[in-house]
């Protein structure tokens, strides 16, 4: 139980990191990114081939697959979602769904459906507490990794001109125009930071987690647990909620099995949808 | 009460020779042509119920495999382990998918655009571990439906075919009734409609329930004709992903759309296949990235799909509905409203 | 760079006005806002607009500041056609509007918005000064510059507004019906303000429904009523009667 509790609030840390990317695209360009899994198990593949091809550890790989995964987002915002943005919610939530198969399905010819992971030795490890408690080393990697991305982002959004007039586009968008501020652009590297953040939680899960083109449904459902249970465009309520869903998942595991954590996730994302909509955290 | 033109004498011979054409092939169709058109009749029907959801009722639902599922396990179910007739098992698939969706609308009813599509998407992938899980129906060993004498595909093909002018021939009259009215009344402004007394929950609530129901249908009959059911296949996304392409390949709020779409789709599907049979390879996905890929340069490019396109074109509606999407964006709307 | 390319018949075109509105028109969908709208700013003055509620006078602005597309007709800034150009490109040559209902950044503090003023390159460098120049204008901003603005009265938001605007570094700024659900005192302050901005030496185009008050200010006067001008000349010139007819079309 104790163990079940601190891996909850452990894997917390990496499920808020793949929730706030999507969290920052609800927020900012109010558009339901359905392809967000697909986006951070596209990120783990990448990741995947830099470090074989280049023989360098997952975490080194960063430094590559970050910036493509942000061109990736900013021409994907650019190109495809910008064109339809003013058609209504629905274009561009179809437009992401169709990228989704798109990713998915483009994963899975070139690297086919066998479970691949990221070349590290940090999951094995782990470091003694008690004799009934042990912190997996990677667990603890993973959190405190998702814990400072999650706070750039927010010194991002908060002390820098760009940050300040994505904040601004999402609060008003007609007044930031009047700013002078362009919204297509700013969506665009809006779009962009959240690949960064898929990038970072695509490279953990790898190093952590067998992953598959299909596991990204997954990821789309913990990102939508913590958008809903932390409030839409919150990032501080973000962390909280991804640990939450994170304790959900393990507790719903420790007493009902492996088989049927998820299922307590959802269960935990529909009564958040019926009794708070709007989130735990927001106003 | 109508006056009748030309145009409406082509139609109706259109629509009865189409009719006509499609009941002759179950005596003169071969094996692989029934094969064929039985998936154009069932997807088909599956496009109309999510284009009533999303394209009239504005419930853009990305779960209809939740009823899919339902239904096909129904059948199953009642056969295998109840040994029912299979006419009681479809109707219990159908039945046992109104109810489900009668229950859940009272979780989705306070939920609109994305978290309506959130919640009907994470039910459905519940639903899907639920039954991995639930030893009652085999876990993720599936079940097989058992009937004898076994209907053949053209038994199942006749009544696709019955099932899918059926629900086009409901359909057109929903969209030609004071509910359909309210529809569209509901998806343009909420509002607006609900100050001069539309009745959204009700409205809504009946448009759910039917395209459940029918939807769950076109799942007993998919099922039947496979034989078995497996939890990712009965509650995957592949049925949504196909809804979507095919309302949106044809149109979204045009009635003659999913039937061009679910055309498209089919045609893709099986050529693909065709072209992996004769590479001797599996192009595992390939079908999948030419659908995501053309639905995507749909809606960039095509707002209102082929059909509607082409209707908007030439002014001339093949199966007149009256409820066009609005050509002014929405946003304008509410801005002059505002003023 | 580009005021000196600026070529002569372009200068011709606007004669020599700030700013220069020929023969706008505007739809929403089926509905026409705006038909065949003339209008011009001579030069660092206040030009009023006056008209009743739907007379089209804010989709008129929203065409100006390129938050509308214009169905016809032509807008020229400075001698330069800006018709149809993005709000971004419009503020960034000097044209800012303040809309109606003051749009603050709710969930940024008083400073942050200010700052977000001067987000455009010709702004950014002169930021401090501007700043220091609307707390000179605003002392209540500067005292409460930590707060949220969502925190803030309807007045004071009025303010942030047009603190925001002014910090583009503008030299044409449109005022929407700033007046709008403030109280009197309120509205006399602000009005005795945006004189002192005129002052400065800023073009000013002010849409109002209070006549006498627009009047006051101003020095040039439209009227407008379902969507077209009806009536225009200098503000001192103008009788009541002539206005009363033109305000209400009797």
């Amino acid at each position: 139980m104790g163990q079940a509790i601190i891996n909850g609030i452990l894997l917390g840390g990496l499920y808020a990191l793949v929730g706030v990317g999507m969290n920052v695209i609800f927020g900012i360009v109010k558009l339901t990114n359905l392809a967000h899994g697909d986006f951070i198990i596209l990120a783990s593949y990448l990741s995947l081939a830099v470090c074989t091809s280049l023989g360098i550890p997952p975490l080194l790989s960063l430094v590559i697959v970050i910036p493509i995964m942000f061109f990736i987002g900013f021409f994907l915002q650019s190109l495809l979602v910008n064109r339809v943005i003013s058609r209504g919610p629905e274009p561009p939530l179809l437009v992401m769904f169709g990228l989704s198969i798109v990713i998915q399905n483009l994963l899975l010819s070139f690297f086919s459906s066998d479970a691949q992971h990221l070349p590290t030795k940090l999951d094995t490890r782990s470091i003694t507490i008690t004799d009934q408690i042990a912190i997996p080393t990677l667990y603890l990697i993973e959190f405190a990794v998702g814990i400072l991305v999650i706070f750039l982002l927010y010194l991002f959004l908060r002390r820098t001109y760009v940050g300040q007039s994505i904040r601004a586009t999402s609060d008003d968008t007609m007044a930031a125009k009047l700013m002078g501020i362009n919204i297509k652009t700013t969506y665009g590297i809006a779009m962009g930071v959240a690949m960064a953040t898929a990038a970072v939680a695509g490279i953990l899960i790898g190093m952590g987690n067998n992953f598959y083109p299909t596991t990204s449904s997954i990821y789309l459902i913990i990102s939508f647990g913590v958008v809903v249970i932390g409030g839409m465009g919150s990032i501080r309520g973000t962390l909280f909620a991804g640990i939450i869903f994170g304790l959900a998942l393990l507790l719903g595991a420790y007493f009902f099995g492996t088989s049927v954590q998820m299922l307590c996730g959802y269960l935990v994302i529909l009564v958040m949808l019926i009794v708070r909509p709007q989130g735990l955290f927001s106003k | 009460m109508k006056k009748w033109t030309v145009g409406s004498m082509v139609r109706i011979i259109v629509i009865i020779a189409v009719i006509v054409f499609l009941y002759v092939m179950f005596f003169a169709g071969s094996r692989n042509a029934i094969r064929i058109l039985l998936s154009i009749a069932l997807y088909c029907t599956l496009g109309q119920m999510w284009n009533l959801l999303s394209g009239y009722a504005g419930m853009t639902s990305l779960g209809q495999q939740i009823f899919i599922g339902l239904a096909g396990y129904s059948v199953a179910v009642c056969t295998a382990t109840y040994g029912l007739p299979l006419w009681l098992a479809m109707i219990a698939g159908a039945i046992v998918c109104v109810i489900a969706a009668f229950l859940l609308s009272y979780v989705f009813s306070r939920m609109s655009g994305m978290y309506f599509a959130i919640a009907t998407w994470v039910t459905a992938e519940a639903l899907k571990i639920l039954f991995k899980s639930w030893g009652f129906v085999k876990m993720g060993a599936g079940m097989t439906i058992k009937v004898s004498p076994y209907p053949s595909t053209a038994q199942i093909y006749l009544i696709a075919v019955t099932v899918c002018i059926v629900s086009m021939f409901v359909v057109y009259f929903i969209l030609n009734s004071r509910v359909g009215l309210s529809l569209v009344a509901m998806r343009d402004d909420a509002g607006a409609a609900a100050s001069v007394g539309v009745n959204l929950f009700r409205t809504k609530l009946f448009c759910f329930m039917l395209s459940a129901g029918i939807t769950g249908v076109v799942g007993g009959l998919y099922y039947l004709n496979q034989g078995s059911i497996f939890p990712d296949g009965g509650f995957g996304n592949s049925w949504t992903i196909a809804a979507v392409f095919i309302v949106i390949i044809g149109g979204v709020g045009s009635m003659t759309g999913p039937v061009v779409g679910a055309i498209c789709y089919v045609v893709i599907t099986e050529v693909t296949v065709k072209i992996e049979n004769y590479l001797n390879t599996s192009l595992l996905g390939v079908n999948l990235i030419i659908l995501g890929a053309i639905a995507i340069i749909v809606i960039l490019f095509l707002p209102n799909g082929i059909i509607g396109t082409i209707e908007r074109k030439f002014d001339f509606e093949f199966i007149p509905s009256k409820r066009h999407a609005p050509d002014i964006p929405r946003n304008a709307v509410t801005e002059t409203q505002k003023k | 760079m580009s005021s000196t390319n600026v070529t002569t018949s372009d200068v011709d075109a606007s004669g020599g006005s700030i700013l220069r509105v020929e023969n706008v028109s505007a739809h929403y969908g089926d509905f026409r806002a705006v038909q065949n709208v003339s209008i011009d700013v001579p030069g660092p003055e206040i030009v009023s607009i006056i008209g009743s509620n739907g007379a089209g006078k804010s989709t008129l602005m929203d065409c100006i500041a390129g938050l509308h597309q214009p169905v016809s007709g032509k807008v020229y800034f400075k001698g330069e056609d800006i018709t149809g150009m993005e709000p971004h490109h419009i503020v960034a040559r000097g044209l800012t509007l303040v809309p109606q209902g003051s749009h603050c950044f709710v969930r940024m503090s008083v400073e942050e918005n200010l700052i977000m003023g001067s987000y455009t390159k010709r702004a950014r460098k002169k930021s401090k000064n501007l700043l220091e120049f609307v707390y000179t204008l605003f002392p209540d901003l500067k005292e409460k510059r930590r707060f949220l603005s969502g925190s803030m009265s309807g007045g004071q938001r009025q303010m942030i507004a047009i603190g925001r605007a002014l910090m583009s570094d503008p030299e044409l700024i449109l005022f929407d019906e700033i007046s709008l659900g403030l109280a009197p005192t309120i509205i006399k302050d602000i009005y005795a303000r945006i004189r002192e901005i005129n002052q400065s030496g800023m073009s000013i185009v002010l849409v109002e429904q209070d006549v006498k008050r627009s009047l006051k200010t101003s020095a040039h006067c439209y009227i407008m009523l379902k969507g077209t001008v009806v009536l225009s000349g200098r503000s001192n010139a103008l009788t009541d009667e002539e206005i009363k007819k033109a305000y209400f079309g009797i």
